[in-house]
């Protein structure tokens, strides 16, 4: 029914370039012969269409980082998929994450799905030249010859306003935001439909951030690749994000187009997190939401977000709000919303 | 590059002052011993019977020249200098006239040939092993064949090889148990005289390798299990790089720095050599030669051993050193 809706809306594409569906991805630790499970992917679905941009937020620890570990198929135990699928189509050609072999997951990285991890700064290799990392992500994806394939680094280094200087040097020899922006031409250089960015601008000053903003950004619409984009940031979504799906413990609880979302958010979360950006003008003080984030190893039932919840209602400590479609492109999960079930 | 030289230079600098201090520090530390050898001597071949009164008094002055003990220890110091950087410890005193650089450089070549190999050995089977163990971490033979090395670890050295004695020299005879090579051999340089050298080598290196091959690969395993997890390697999973890269250039590759490191330290302490292996399985290396030396009062040959092993673990310190900035490049010559 979701799905209809999506597909009537008349600027998404019919075949999306990301399909989750019910996707559960927990971290099972066992201690002293008791399992315990931090269900940190809790029933997600979302699609990406094909050159959209569509972001993440959350607060932390709520789950961002781990539902797009999970999407990308880089989980590592104790981090383990519990139900749903992670399809991809590049090109006509379906692929599901965690149905492929690992030379086929292999074959597929970079050179249709690349990601930028959290915490640029250590994922360089630090005892080799950076061309070494090009020649090494790169080049068995592209097959060409060697000239060709270093011409073609240096002009993509090149339209994204780096010196082709930088193959030549140690990653301890670049500054944070020079590391961060070679990082991204190296996730870009193959030119990948689909590109997913974790925090990538967090650890970056504002000047620095508006740089790598913009060059995501330039690469989007010149490449037409989809984004994946996930930042706590929501001043960093209203600049660079089509559409912005807001996760809280684990589960989805809003999406919506990014104007939507800013204008006329339904979710009593998303309400608090737009109402507490500063505006200009705006003298009022910000109000801090009470309480902290559940603990994913023990969710309260229900709503997770029922005890924090001004609006909360006797049923929304008993069932799980499913994420409906309240208008075209407009998802909410809450009861105060969508009405409570009969 | 400049810069390197310089840095090169200033490292040498110090090289030559740290073997110049160890070598004076040995040098007093022996001569503050109470025994004076020129008295041990003059009695040692007086009691064989004559005893002109003159006559000792000439072999007391001889000797005393020849040891280098004229003057006060300032200038038996001095004397002992210039004689070094010639080359020359004196005579050795316990198979006097024999000069003691003759002594150690006979012994020499058996102690390093032995230990640089073993060394070799058991550092690349160790570290191979340890990457691999580290970085396939499900993998059962690799578990075992850890649990195994690392478990001879803690087993005494000596009841080693004595087990390896009697299992390959009684049990199943077939490799001699003592000596450098087969008695009354030719000692022309031939194929059959390496192949017999070879085979007199086997028990003392295997030795060697069996415990040293487990440090290695305790210590190349928790490095590579600590290496795996960094955002490099995962960056690099997830970029599709091959795994056979990803271990050769982006794991074994950080691991190296500290391992070359540990490898340079034990080649330095060659020089020290195995007093134990040699003992157990009577090897004619500069081992034995430094019990004999302590045990008969020979302290020329022992100063001579000494200066080797200060200068030996000088060197290796300072190749690191010089090394260490073009293995990882975050590392400043400075």
């Amino acid at each position: 029914m979701q799905t209809e809706a999506l597909l009537r809306s008349p600027d998404i594409v019919v075949e999306p370039t990301l399909t989750v569906e019910r996707l559960k991805a927990y971290y099972t630790t066992k201690a002293f012969g008791i399992d315990r499970d931090i269900r940190a992917v809790d029933d997600i679905s979302l699609t990406v269409a094909k050159g959209e941009v569509y972001g993440v937020a959350g607060e932390s620890s709520s789950g961002k980082t781990s539902l797009i570990k999970t999407i990308v198929g880089a989980i590592r135990p104790p981090l383990h998929v519990v139900g749903g699928t992670v399809r991809f189509n590049f090109g006509g050609q379906t692929y599901d994450i965690y149905d492929l072999k690992p030379d086929e997951l292999q074959a597929i990285r970079w050179r249709h799905l690349s990601y930028i991890m959290q915490g640029s700064m250590n994922v360089l290799n630090p005892v080799r030249r950076i061309k070494h990392s090009f020649y090494d992500f790169a080049f068995p994806h592209m097959g060409l010859g060697r000239a060709t394939f270093w011409d073609r680094v240096r002009d993509h280094l090149r339209k994204l306003d780096l010196d082709p200087g930088v193959l030549d040097s140690y990653p301890h020899q670049l500054s944070g935001g020079m590391r961060q922006r070679t990082t991204i031409a190296l996730a870009t250089v193959c030119t990948p439909e689909f590109i997913v960015a974790d925090e990538p601008t967090t650890a970056l000053d504002v000047i620095v951030q508006r740089d790598v903003l913009t060059m995501l950004r330039d690469i989007q619409r010149d490449l037409g690749s989809s984004f994946l984009f996930v930042t706590h940031d929501m001043s960093v979504h209203a600049t660079v994000s089509d559409r912005v799906g807001i996760v809280y413990a684990g589960r989805l609880v809003e999406e919506a187009d990014t104007p939507t979302l800013f204008r006329s958010a339904r979710h009593p979360y998303t309400q608090h997190l737009v109402a507490s950006l500063p505006k200009i003008g705006d003298t009022t003080r910000r109000a801090s939401l009470s309480g902290r984030p559940p603990s994913l190893a023990d969710p309260p039932p229900g709503c997770r977000f029922h005890p924090r919840c001004p609006l909360a209602m006797d049923v929304c400590s008993k069932e799980v709000p499913p994420l409906v479609s309240i208008a075209p492109r407009h998802r909410v999960a809450c009861f105060a919303v969508t009405g409570a079930p009969s | 590059m400049a810069a390197y030289m310089i840095f090169v230079a200033r490292r040498f600098a110090q090289l030559l002052l740290v073997v110049f201090l160890g070598i004076s520090a040995t040098f007093f530390i022996t001569h503050m011993t109470p025994v004076d050898p020129v008295t041990e001597s003059v009695t040692a071949i007086t009691n064989f019977g004559k005893s002109d009164p003159e006559a000792i008094e000439l072999m007391r002055k001889t000797l005393t020249e020849l040891y280098g003990l004229e003057g006060n220890l300032f200038e038996q110091y001095v004397t002992f200098w210039s004689r070094l950087v010639r080359g020359d410890f004196g005579p050795s005193l316990s198979a006097f006239p024999t000069p003691v650089s003759q002594i150690i450089f006979r012994a020499l070549p058996w102690t390093v040939g032995l230990m640089i190999s073993a060394t070799l050995i058991s550092f690349t089977i160790g570290n191979t092993l340890g990457a691999l163990a580290g970085y396939y971490r499900k993998s059962r033979i690799l578990k075992i064949i850890s649990l195994g090395l690392i478990g001879l670890q803690p087993i005494p050295y000596y009841v080693l090889a004595f087990i390896l004695l009697i299992l390959f020299g009684f049990v199943w005879p077939v490799l001699p148990i003592t000596g450098g090579y087969e008695m009354n051999a030719d000692l022309n340089l031939s194929f059959a005289l390496v192949l017999d050298i070879i085979r007199h080598s086997i028990l003392p290196a295997m030795a060697l390798v069996l415990v040293g091959a487990g440090s290695w690969l305790t210590g190349m395993r928790a490095l590579t299990s600590n290496i795996v997890t960094e955002d490099y390697v995962t960056f690099a999973e997830l970029g599709g790089v091959g795994s056979t890269r990803i271990l050769r250039s982006y794991v074994v590759r950080n691991a190296m720095v500290p391992q070359l490191t540990g490898l340079a330290m034990s080649l330095g302490a060659i020089f020290n050599g195995t007093v134990i292996t040699e003992i157990v399985f009577g090897y004619p290396g500069i081992g034995t030669l430094l019990i004999n030396a302590v045990h008969a009062g020979d302290y020329s040959l022992v100063l001579g051993l000494a200066s080797l092993s200060i200068i030996g673990v000088a060197i290796a310190v300072f190749l690191i050193d010089i090394l260490s900035p073009l293995l990882d490049p975050r590392i400043k010559a400075e």
